[in-house]
């Protein structure tokens, strides 16, 4: 008789628990920890480009595009200054920071990725002169590695520049394997990974642009995107894959294996609508930018 | 084996056989009384035995392979939804769906909208012979009714270039687009060289300057020509005759199409932008002949569905049944910016113009919106989105949420 009931005790135990944990796993690994929205101060947000936290000084850097401006906040989040390079700089988008405090923020209206120094409110286009060109250059989103190589993705030609810490032009890689190139994110190792939006791809390089490794694809099953738009990598190598149409999260191991989901279509706090990009600090703060919220969410 | 044990198991295999022989029975039972039972009360369904095709269980007299003379959960008794009763037996209809493009019909798993359960005087048990069935559905507009036609669109030979059920190719063709043509048609001909300027066309595809139905021109040409193509002057783009590689392109990617469409290349040079690598203004334009506005390659929503794939997939789900008019005619361009826009969602304006441009009304007489309404979940200013979702959605007038109580209550929490 105990026995019956132990048996269906564990029947029920189990038929609770794993469902709840496959569905909750999202959950118990991430939790969301605050938004920065508009304010009185720094008024509303307009249509958000990207971020970058600066280790060193602490500070979160935002592109507020459609307001011509770069935004700065403190470790809590508390609002800095303002830098518009006088008026000058145009729907900057993406934004990078080397280990020599040079900032690289891209401006693809005007096809520049200007180098900026906030402190002398300087701005000066890199010279893109020896870089080979089909089509003119559409600067998307950029990576800094740990030599201060600066990568570019160059939308209109399907490939990464990159450029040499002199800023000197040194290769491209061509990112044949995929279709739409949205974004690129570097590791310690020096491995180069690249995300196409059209086919749902995430392409791995080494630093020589030979392809190590492909996984990902569009489709209505788990683990699969609508439209991805932006990926990261978090301290312990997992990639974290921004999709813009589901407005979730979606996180892979290094070998390109689904792991779990977090976050979903909503408006409260913790919920994104269609993000479009992300960006995860070496402590392992996960920024996003939850574009039609205007907002930034940041998740640990 | 206790005693105890060796009972448990007879009862259960004593069971098991009951309920076999029990199951047996009862099919009997429903197959020995069926057809007649049913005739009594279904007098029109012998009429159907006189036709020339019938169904194979039909035939048989089995009505209780697909109905249950009792009760069921599907309309007309049938024992299991209509797909999944036909693919019961209709095995080699289940590995179709691996094909990348479905007909809507068998995807939705509509058999009975092209086939009949019972009996037919068409073939393969169809609602009607040829062209017919297709036109049903498929308006007989457009190129179907132009003034040349393609000679399996005069004979009503719609199967002689597309699928029924599933493709791999666009639009349920056959084959790929560089290949269809050919099957029948030969190219190397002296009168077909000749009509092509001596350009080497093998392999490029014909209905990039065909229409595959109908056509007013001559030789089925498209009615929409792209200047240098009906000027000839192919050497505006290409490389012409003369040269190693006389198709190549004499500009580098999408220069090409900038060196006479300036102004374009400046469209899409804003931060929400369609560029990509190549000649990408080919991915939507036909660079010759096209029969729709713009030289576009296709219907509007078609061609922009053919990248956003999860865009079609949520527009054809069955729950999202309320749509902006736009949506449903297929107008993306109405509000979205095909080549690059500095708004969100590729608009024109700001979301709230974007509306109001048309919605008139609704810029004067609203819920409060604009910056200085503050949406307290997000805390940017309230727009037409934040309670719409225009492509589609499950609730009236295309809202998030239930207009009666969720959708209100998500702000205004203290009703």
């Amino acid at each position: 008789m105990f026995r019956k009931i132990d048996f269906f005790i564990l029947f029920l135990l189990l038929s609770l628990i794993l469902p709840g944990n496959a569905l909750c796993a999202g959950k118990a690994r991430v939790k969301h920890l605050t938004s920065i929205t508009g304010n009185k101060e720094i008024g509303c947000f307009g249509m958000l480009g990207g971020v970058f936290f600066d280790e060193g000084k602490e500070r979160l850097y935002v592109t507020d595009s459609t307001n011509n401006r770069i935004l700065a906040f403190d470790a809590d989040f508390k609002y800095v200054s303002e830098f518009t390079g006088g008026g000058a700089l145009a729907f900057p988008t993406s934004i990078v920071k080397d280990s020599k405090g040079r900032f690289f923020v891209a401006e693809p209206t005007k096809g520049h990725v200007l180098m900026v120094d906030m402190a002398r409110k300087s701005m000066e286009p890199i010279d893109f002169s020896a870089v080979p060109q089909a089509n003119p250059i559409y600067p998307g989103n950029m990576a800094v590695d740990s030599a201060d190589r600066l990568y570019v993705v160059d939308k209109a030609n399907q490939r990464i520049l990159v450029f040499g810490p002199d800023l000197q032009f040194e290769r491209e890689i061509l990112v044949k394997d995929g279709q739409g190139l949205m974004d690129v994110k570097v590791d310690a190792a020096g491995r180069i990974y690249a995300l196409s939006a059209v086919d749902g791809s995430v392409c791995v390089y080494d630093h020589q642009g030979n392809l190590l490794a492909k996984f990902g694809k569009r489709g209505a099953d788990q683990g699969e995107f609508d439209f991805p738009s932006s990926l990261a990598l978090d301290p312990k190598g997992l990639i974290y894959v921004v999709d813009q149409h589901k407005s979730q999260i979606l996180v892979f191991n290094k070998e390109g294996q689904f792991l779990f989901a977090f976050s979903r279509l909503g408006w409260r706090e913790g919920r994104l609508h269609l993000p479009s990009f992300i960006y995860i600090s070496k402590s392992g703060q996960i920024f996003i930018v939850d574009r039609e919220n205007a907002r930034i969410s940041v998740f640990e | 084996m206790t005693d105890r044990t060796y009972m448990c198991y007879s009862v259960f295999v004593v069971a098991f056989l009951l309920c076999v022989i029990g199951v047996c029975e009862t099919n009997a039972r429903d197959v020995d009384v069926s057809f007649k039972t049913c005739l009594e009360c279904h007098p029109d369904v012998q009429k159907e035995m006189a036709q020339e095709g019938t169904h194979e269980p039909f035939k048989k007299l089995e009505c209780a392979s697909c109905h249950n003379p009792h009760a069921t959960k599907y309309e007309d008794l049938v024992k299991e939804e209509t797909g999944k009763l036909c693919k019961g037996c209709h095995q080699s209809e289940k590995g179709l769906m691996a094909r990348k493009y479905s007909h809507g019909p068998f995807e939705k798993e509509e058999c009975l909208a092209c086939h009949r359960p019972h009996a037919s005087e068409n073939r393969m048990l169809l609602t009607a012979k040829g062209e017919q069935l297709c036109f049903d559905c498929h308006a007989k507009e457009g190129s179907f009714s132009k003034k040349n036609k393609h000679d399996p669109v005069k004979k009503g030979r719609c199967l002689s270039c597309h699928s029924p059920h599933t493709s791999d190719h666009e639009a349920l063709a056959k084959k790929g687009r560089d290949e269809l043509c050919v099957t029948c048609h030969s190219i190397k001909n002296k009168k077909t060289q000749k009509s092509h300027l001596d350009y080497p066309v093998e392999g490029t595809e014909c209905m990039s300057c065909h229409s595959p139905h109908g056509s007013d021109r001559n030789a089925l040409v498209k009615e929409t020509l792209h200047k240098p193509f009906a000027q000839k002057k192919c050497m505006t783009c290409h490389n012409g005759l003369g040269a190693q590689d006389p198709l190549g392109l004499k500009g580098k990617g999408a220069g090409t199409c900038f060196a006479c469409h300036a102004s374009t290349e400046e469209d899409f040079r804003k931060i929400n932008s369609h560029i990509v690598e190549g000649v990408f203004c080919v991915n939507c334009h036909s660079p010759h002949a096209s029969d729709e506005s713009h030289l576009k390659r296709g219907k509007e929503r078609k061609t922009c569905c053919r990248c956003h794939e999860d865009t079609k997939g949520r527009l054809k789900e069955k729950k999202n049944q309320h749509k902006h008019p736009l949506v449903k005619e297929g107008k993306c361009s109405s509000c979205h910016r095909p080549h690059g826009s500095n708004f969100r969602f590729f608009f024109g304006a700001d979301e709230i113009a974007t509306c109001t441009k048309c919605h008139e009304r609704h810029a004067k007489f609203t819920h409060p919106i604009g910056e200085e309404a503050v949406d307290p979940r997000s805390k940017r200013g309230i727009s037409c989105i934040t309670c719409h979702n225009l492509m589609a959605s499950q609730y009236d007038f295309s809202l998030r949420l239930d207009r009666k109580k969720a959708l209100c209550l998500q702000c205004h929490k203290g009703y």
